[in-house]
């Protein structure tokens, strides 16, 4: 594996401080500020449009800050006693400053604007369709998740649905297409991990999707302020190969008929697929 | 221009009306001053408790948590962090950087610096303050309620604040409050636009303004036409809490009819988005001054940034959806969105240049003022900086709602707007309270609260890319941050010491006001700059100009070769002196 030189650097300043509260894990200063581990197809996109930004910011950055301290350090009443007289309004000057704000304009606006609008277009607005995708209701509510799968008729809200509270599992490799709403506030459903989220929001249906590159446990988690327990409001993803996710749904099944109420009504929050 | 008679009457001799139902601008202004500087610290002390529960969450608040919190043994409860998190936020945009930026500056420079003897409005003025005062009291009672404050955020996204997340009382006052807050902002800029055109004194063109003044006066503007905007949201929503209509609820909570909570979301960041140009307009427009004025040399391309101020003004009426790409709007209204906010990029980098361009070649004197305006020239660039990242639509997808946002946000507005504040404070001290404060002590001030703010702000935006969302009571109940404990501790302790900093200015501030009676008032122009106010006694004295100034030339003639009076500046009363 190659360490790049900042890495190396931050690895050692870190070596310092190994303080580590998960288990014996020992970061360096580096993991501590890396997002977490991406486990989607799509999460790169955004972190290369971040590395961009990043990396054109730094660079007008650091011409504002060779301006700032520059000028005041060879302008200061002790080097440069007397002012030059200008107004900045000559031909010379304006077209400097508009030479700015062009460089501005296309090296920043147009290119994040460009790469943000095809990804959208491409990936993240570009919802799967087909049976291939596994398709999943989330109802948000004070303060969980209610997770629904179809069920072996393909159908939402019937009796052989598998519901499950903060648990989402899905098998790695396969789309997954989220239709939600909220109940009572709005939530925001925050797959730190597949760098996404969408707001839940009562009497709407948002949707969003995401596949998955690796298996293990992953956190779901609540962006938006929904009230005093928002910072509990943490849900479990669970991709499994899909040996396991076609067991585990067996299970599930099973058990969903098995215990299956029809007479309580609360369990049929589910809605038609695709239903606005 | 002078075409309002502007009459001198006698000066108030009691106390009430000389220091509390004043009419005079400069009084006015120094109410706002105190109002906002109360309200900064009782924000400022929030932020402590916040960021000592981000540290160190289930540990009780160091030297007073016993006394706030005695049922929980001084560790703040999640409720309250709620409150917390949301009173910081309200008090500071509304109740401290408003009546600061707009309403201690506005009032005593808007007649100083453009030649009148007060507001046009001068009975509007006071109801203004008093106005605004109603309003603070309202929402510092709010605390006192049994179920407390307003805790759903400063933005009161319904439907968690309607009865349905917010049952107490705490909600409505909050509105309430901020309804009676935006009835006195909106009275305040009818009267600043209207004296700005109307009682310029002869020959003060808009282009010979102070950009202090094309600062507020934009903000004005905007006041004028959004902040009604935020009055119709806070309304309706006040019907939905007592009233029980529902324009604002949906789901299981929406009983009869529905509403759209996403509906609340648009009225309000209609007026959320141009309320932050709202706050950086003047500190803007008082850098840009403070700049050419110490760097000893003319506002490079004044024209420029003017027009620069005007585009982005009117720019940040169109933009707001950018605060609402999670609620998945169209695409069509989210691309539009995110190209509209990237182009406000233009201005700005012009504007920058600009600034840059002054101190070049300049003859830089380094007095406080001088440094607090360099220093928001280095915050305000990392803090637009970072706004490309939120502007761009797939990248918001992951940062939305994280502690990344709060760190480019209080980039923005709370260390641009706040240095900004302290540049004018130091600056216009000696003009309006006579004397002015200690060098030495303000230099210290300003590393000891430049260092770190840094730290926290930086820190914040780090976190937030390590993806640690907003609001959370103990972030560290999820796995994937518990690498973040270390950094959120750094945030904390770089917040202490940089609350530590502030008794550095509150000392010297009140000291120079209360306790430096023997010491000798201020010259009438000690930082040797040409704009009308300087040209006056310190203090400034009742009704300013005996005589309404004629204006010959701008406000930053500096370092002409050709000066025969020994200044290096010119005086705007004087004609301009050619260079051949």
């Amino acid at each position: 594996m190659n360490i790049s030189f900042s890495e190396r650097l931050f690895g050692l300043i870190a070596e310092v401080e190994t303080i580590s509260t998960s288990g014996n894990r020992v970061f360096t200063f580096w993991e501590r500020i890396s997002p977490p581990e991406d486990i989607s197809t799509s999460g790169h996109l955004i972190e290369w449009l971040f590395n961009y930004t990043t990396y054109v910011n730094l660079f007008w950055f650091a011409l504002v800050c060779i301006g700032l301290f520059g000028f005041s350090y060879l302008y200061s009443q002790k080097r440069h006693k007397i002012a030059l007289y200008t107004h900045g309004n000559e031909k010379k000057h304006l077209l400097i400053t508009a030479f700015i704000g062009l460089g501005v304009f296309l090296s920043v606006d147009m290119v994040i604007t460009k790469i943000s609008t095809r990804d959208m277009k491409e990936v993240f607005w570009n919802f799967p369709e087909g049976d291939d995708v596994l398709k999943v209701q989330v109802l948000a509510q004070q303060w969980a998740w209610n997770i629904r799968y179809a069920g072996k008729d393909g159908e939402f809200n019937t009796a052989d649905d598998v519901v499950q509270l903060n648990n989402l599992v899905v098998p790695v490799g396969r789309k997954v297409m989220i239709q939600m709403t909220s109940k009572d506030v709005i939530h925001s459903f925050y797959l730190p991990n597949a760098r996404i989220k969408a707001d839940a929001i009562p009497g709407r249906y948002a949707k969003l999707w995401f596949d998955t590159t690796k298996t293990g446990n992953y956190e779901i988690a609540c962006a938006e302020m929904c009230g005093t327990h928002h910072y509990l409001m943490k849900g479990q993803l669970t991709v499994l190969s899909q040996e396991d996710y076609d067991r585990w749904l067996q299970e599930s099944q099973e058990l969903a008929i098995a215990t299956n109420d029809t007479e309580d009504m609360d369990l049929r929050w589910g809605w038609k697929w695709g239903s606005r | 221009m002078a075409f309002v008679e502007q009459h001198i009457h006698d000066a108030p001799t009691s106390f009430w009306s000389k220091y509390l139902f004043s009419f005079d601008h400069k009084v006015i202004g120094k109410q706002f001053l105190w109002y906002g500087i109360f309200f900064l610290m009782v924000g400022g002390l929030m932020a402590m408790m916040i960021r000592w529960t981000l540290a160190y969450p289930g540990v009780p608040f160091p030297l007073i948590g016993n006394l706030l919190f005695p049922h929980t043994g001084g560790v703040v409860p999640p409720d309250t962090y709620a409150m917390l998190f949301t009173m910081h936020g309200t008090i500071m945009i509304f109740f401290a950087i408003t009546p600061i930026l707009i309403g201690a500056f506005g009032n005593f420079c808007i007649p100083l610096m453009i030649g009148a003897r007060d507001m046009i409005f001068p009975t509007l003025n006071m109801l203004s303050f008093w106005f605004s005062m109603a309003s603070g009291v309202l929402l510092l009672a709010s605390l006192c309620l049994p179920l407390g404050a307003a805790a759903g955020g400063w933005t009161s996204y319904p439907t968690l604040s309607t009865n349905l997340g917010q049952p107490g009382m705490g909600q409505t006052l909050w509105l309430l409050s901020l309804f009676l807050f935006g009835v006195s902002s909106t009275m305040g800029a009818v009267n600043y636009i209207t004296t700005v055109i109307t009682l310029r004194a002869p020959g003060m063109d808009y282009f010979k303004m102070p950009l202090t003044i094309w600062g507020i006066w934009l903000t004005s503007i905007l006041n004028a036409i959004f902040v009604p905007v935020l009055g119709a949201g806070l309304l309706l929503l006040t019907f939905d809490r007592v009233f029980g209509t529902t324009f604002f609820l949906a789901g299981a909570a929406a009983t009869s009819g529905r509403g759209d909570p996403v509906l609340f979301q648009h009225v309000f960041w209609i007026f959320g988005h141009p309320e932050v140009y709202i706050l950086i307009l003047p500190a803007w427009g008082i850098v840009s001054d403070l700049l050419s004025f110490f760097a000893r040399k003319p506002a490079f391309g004044y024209k420029m940034t003017a027009l620069s101020l005007t585009t982005i003004t009117v720019l940040s009426t169109v933009v707001y959806g950018h605060h609402m790409y999670t609620t998945q709007m169209s695409p069509l209204l989210t691309q539009s969105f995110m190209t509209l906010t990237m182009l406000i990029s233009i201005p700005s980098a012009i504007f920058f240049a600009n600034w840059l361009g002054t101190l070049w070649k300049g003859s830089i004197r380094f007095h406080s003022p001088m440094l607090f305006s360099l220093g928001v020239v280095f915050v305000f660039g990392l803090g637009g900086l970072t706004g490309l990242y939120l502007a761009s639509t797939s990248i918001d997808l992951y940062l939305h709602d994280t502690y990344f946002v709060v760190g480019h946000f209080h980039y923005t507005m709370a260390a641009s707007v706040l240095l900004g504040g302290f540049a004018g404070t130091y600056f216009w001290m000696p003009k309006m309270f006579g004397r002015a404060m200690n060098e030495t002590l303000a230099k210290w001030h300003f590393w000891l609260t430049m260092i770190p703010l840094n730290g926290i702000f930086t820190g914040m935006m780090v976190v937030g890319y390590a993806g640690m969302h907003r609001r959370l009571y103990n972030p560290f109940i999820y796995e994937f941050m518990n690498k973040l404990i270390p950094i959120n501790q750094f945030i904390t302790y770089s917040a202490i010491a940089m609350g530590l900093a502030q008794f550095v200015f509150l000392y010297n501030f009140f000291k120079t006001i209360f306790f430096s009676k023997n010491e000798p008032l201020a010259s009438d122009n000690p930082w040797e700059v040409g704009t009308l106010e300087w040209q006056i006694p310190s203090p400034a004295p009742h009704y300013n100009f005996k005589e309404i100034p004629h204006v010959k030339c701008g406000p930053h003639e500096f370092g002409n070769p050709n000066l025969k009076t020994g200044r290096d500046f010119q005086y705007q009363t004087e004609e301009l002196v050619e260079v051949k």
